[in-house]
């Protein structure tokens, strides 16, 4: 891991902000939000004197100490299991999972015990808790360290799942999902949390859970994406500019719950809609927002949405920058709809 | 051997007994039972509790063969090892995290009757609101988790909440219950390990019935014992007689206080035996022979206890014919209130799932209702 690069801080005209990268946005969120907040307690593996493998708790062991920013054991369950336990009691605990990839020997936990709780209970109990995993590809993992297992948190009712793509967005996303009194997962793009830097708010900035952001407007054609593939998408949109293709660019931002509203409307002015994920295709997410689409504004459209994913494949080592959405797969997506 | 200063020996090759199945005193001669905060009063309190969870026991599983209930899970035979728990606990105080066969130590803890049927019924009466099947019931007054079917799935729970009251300071200690079959989850292992490493205040009470519905021990571990695993966790494990109310409340308040003063985790194996199926939905005559039950059956916890009592002089038919009297009308009286309170409304379906209800539920809920 390469050292974590020094910030500048200056003042803004809202109010104080450092230039970030992602990880250390969500680093000085979680900081932060334990100095608020006595009850934000940390659970992980090599979250304590490490840091975190990819630097998101640095420093905040020697700051905080063993009993709120706790090592586990080698163990997902333990992890996702004695966070909700923290909750039950009162605690507002941030998990860490190190991958993705590695959250499956806690699904059970978050599937049957997280995710139940508040409903088993007749709202009795309920697991304010937040889970962190760095999500997805293109950082030559192969399939164990590249997966975007987003689809399966969003079809289990009781969780809510949050996606960002930008480090302002990381820290107001994580910070609300710490405040929710529901259990929020929050997935990190991973090859993005040291690639973009930008202005930070050191404020409450909050980023309101299911709620989308227009990154680019158009009127030809909607590109929507979420995550480590918003910056392929955006990229689509730049060359479909130099063409005279307006598109109009929505990062959603949040999964479940998600900002409908925002797409419905778009879908309904524009009548073109391209959905980029890098999950794979069946069941994935976008095959969610395409059916809503298709349901609700049907009479509007001028083309079927159109998907452009990651492959039925389990994420490949050797080519892992063909297995993601490439701008140019975007492109030909773009292409079909508009002169369907 | 049951003084503090000295403790009881973890990891011993026979149960801790110390009531015979004639009633008689096995535990050491000398021990006062006034002074081990056993008096007279106290050690009625266990009969009465082992026998309520006996009579709702037999009157639920009535109700279910009538149709009146979908499902129970019989807990006769096992009423010593819960009852001795719920004592060695501070009701309200301490945590419970139990299995779905616990209604005796969840009524011991003070569960009141018509929350325990009216959870079992589904009915208004249920404050979970209906979201379960019977057997399955949690309580926020008494720090009760909600039960869950997972096997093992509330152990890594139950370490969390512990770890939340040492953060939190106020001598609190958890205890979490279950049976033989959870001991081979990869999150009883999980928990246990957690527990281990962290010190967590923290008993994990293991009801060894044999059985995990018709898998019997041997197929289920190599291990002698459920109790020896806790060396490896580096805690003490304690085998009990859990058809010995005496063993198995001391025992359980050993542990629970070695929990409270930050000493650290323990194991309790509890050997007990159920006397009727895994569930209503069971056949257990196709994995167990009835002389075994029956070979069981005397050394009932019940029977064998109120000879004990009854040698001391505390107990008699005619208290026997009146604490039933009383005990069936309190369970008369919480199952019918239980069934009166009604049916819960469709639209409950739709709460719950989050603080509070998204768009896109709430259209369903519309979809349904109208």
């Amino acid at each position: 891991m390469t050292a974590p690069e020094v910030t500048s801080e200056r003042s803004t005209a809202s109010g104080r902000a450092a230039v970030k990268t992602m990880a250390q946005a969500i680093a000085a969120t979680l900081d932060r939000e334990m100095s608020r907040d006595p009850n934000v307690v940390i659970i992980g593996e090599d979250v304590g004197k490490r840091g975190g493998v990819f630097l998101a708790t640095d420093k905040l062991f020697d700051k905080y100490g063993p009993d709120r920013v706790i090592d586990s054991p080698l163990s997902e369950a333990a992890i996702i299991g004695a966070a909700l336990g923290m909750a039950v009691y009162g605690l507002r605990p941030v998990a860490e999972i190190q991958f993705s990839d590695y959250v499956f020997p806690g699904f059970d936990q978050l599937v049957s015990q997280v995710a139940k709780i508040r409903y088993r209970s007749g709202g009795v109990f309920s697991a304010p808790l937040v889970v962190r995993m760095p999500a997805g590809g293109g950082v030559r993992g192969g399939h164990h360290h590249s997966q975007n297992p987003d689809a399966h948190f969003v079809h289990t009712a009781g969780l809510k799942v949050v996606y960002p793509s930008t480090p302002s967005d990381s820290a107001g996303l994580l910070r609300s999902a710490i405040r929710d009194d529901d259990p929020v997962i929050v997935m990190e793009p991973k090859r993005l949390y040291r690639s973009v830097k930008e202005e930070v708010p050191e404020d409450d900035h909050l980023v309101e859970i299911g709620r989308a952001a227009v990154r680019r407007e158009g009127e030809d054609v909607v590109l929507v994406s979420y995550g480590g593939s918003m910056a392929e998408t955006l990229k689509a949109a730049d060359a479909l500019a130099e063409q005279g293709v307006g598109a109009q660019v929505i990062d959603l931002r949040s999964l479940q719950p998600w900002d409908e509203e925002l797409v419905l409307q778009a879908a309904a002015r524009v009548g073109r809609v391209v959905l980029v994920s890098e999950s794979p295709r069946s069941a994935g997410f976008m095959s969610e927002v395409s059916a809503t689409i298709s349901e609700e504004v049907m009479d509007s459209l001028l083309a079927p949405p159109l998907r452009v994913t990651g492959f039925d494949t389990p994420y490949p080592y050797a080519q892992d920058r063909e297995y993601l959405p490439s701008p140019n797969r975007i492109l030909r997506a773009v292409e079909r709809a508009l002169t369907y | 051997m049951i003084r503090e200063s000295q403790g009881f020996q973890p990891f011993t090759d026979e149960p801790i007994r110390l009531v015979g199945d004639g009633g008689e005193w096995l535990g050491p001669a000398e021990v006062d039972l006034d002074r081990e905060n056993l008096g007279p009063e106290r050690l009625k309190g266990f009969y009465l509790d082992m026998l309520t969870g006996r009579l709702i026991d037999e009157r639920l599983g009535r109700l279910q063969r009538q149709g009146k209930t979908s499902f129970v899970a019989p807990s006769s035979g096992h009423e010593a090892a819960q009852v001795g728990m719920a004592h060695a606990l501070r009701k309200g105080h301490d945590w419970v995290f139990p299995y779905y066969r616990d209604v005796s130590l969840l009524l011991a803890l003070g569960m009141p009757v018509v929350e325990f049927a009216g959870q079992s019924f589904g009915t208004r009466a249920d404050t979970a609101r209906g979201r379960q099947m019977p057997y399955h019931p949690g309580s926020a007054e008494l720090n009760v988790f909600t039960v869950a079917s997972p096997i093992a799935s509330h152990i890594p729970p139950a370490v969390g909440t512990a770890l939340a009251m040492k953060l939190a300071g106020k001598s609190q200690v958890t205890l979490c219950s279950f049976g033989d079959g959870a001991t081979s989850e990869g999150d009883w292992h999980a928990g246990v390990n957690l527990a281990g490493a962290q010190g967590a205040p923290i008993v994990f009470a293991c009801q060894n019935n044999g059985y995990a519905i018709s898998v019997d021990l041997k197929k289920q571990t190599g291990s002698d014992n459920i109790a020896v695993k806790a060396h490896a966790y580096g805690m003490p494990g304690y085998l009990v007689d859990g058809m010995d109310v005496l063993a198995s409340y001391l025992v359980a308040r050993e542990a629970v206080e070695r929990a409270r003063e930050g000493v650290g985790p323990s194991i309790v194996e509890f050997v007990v035996y159920r006397y009727g199926g895994h569930s209503s939905a069971d056949d257990d005559g196709r994995y167990r022979p009835r002389q075994e039950v029956e070979l069981w059956r005397r050394r009932d916890p019940l029977d064998r206890y109120r000879r004990f009592l009854e040698r001391r002089g505390l107990w008699d038919d005619a208290a026997e014919e009146q604490a039933r009297a009383e005990i069936d009308a309190t369970l008369a009286d919480g199952i019918q209130r239980a069934l009166e309170a009604g049916p819960v409304p469709v639209e409950w379906m739709f709460e719950d799932v989050y603080a509070d209800m998204p768009s896109r539920l709430a259209k369903q809920r519309e979809e349904l209702i109208g």
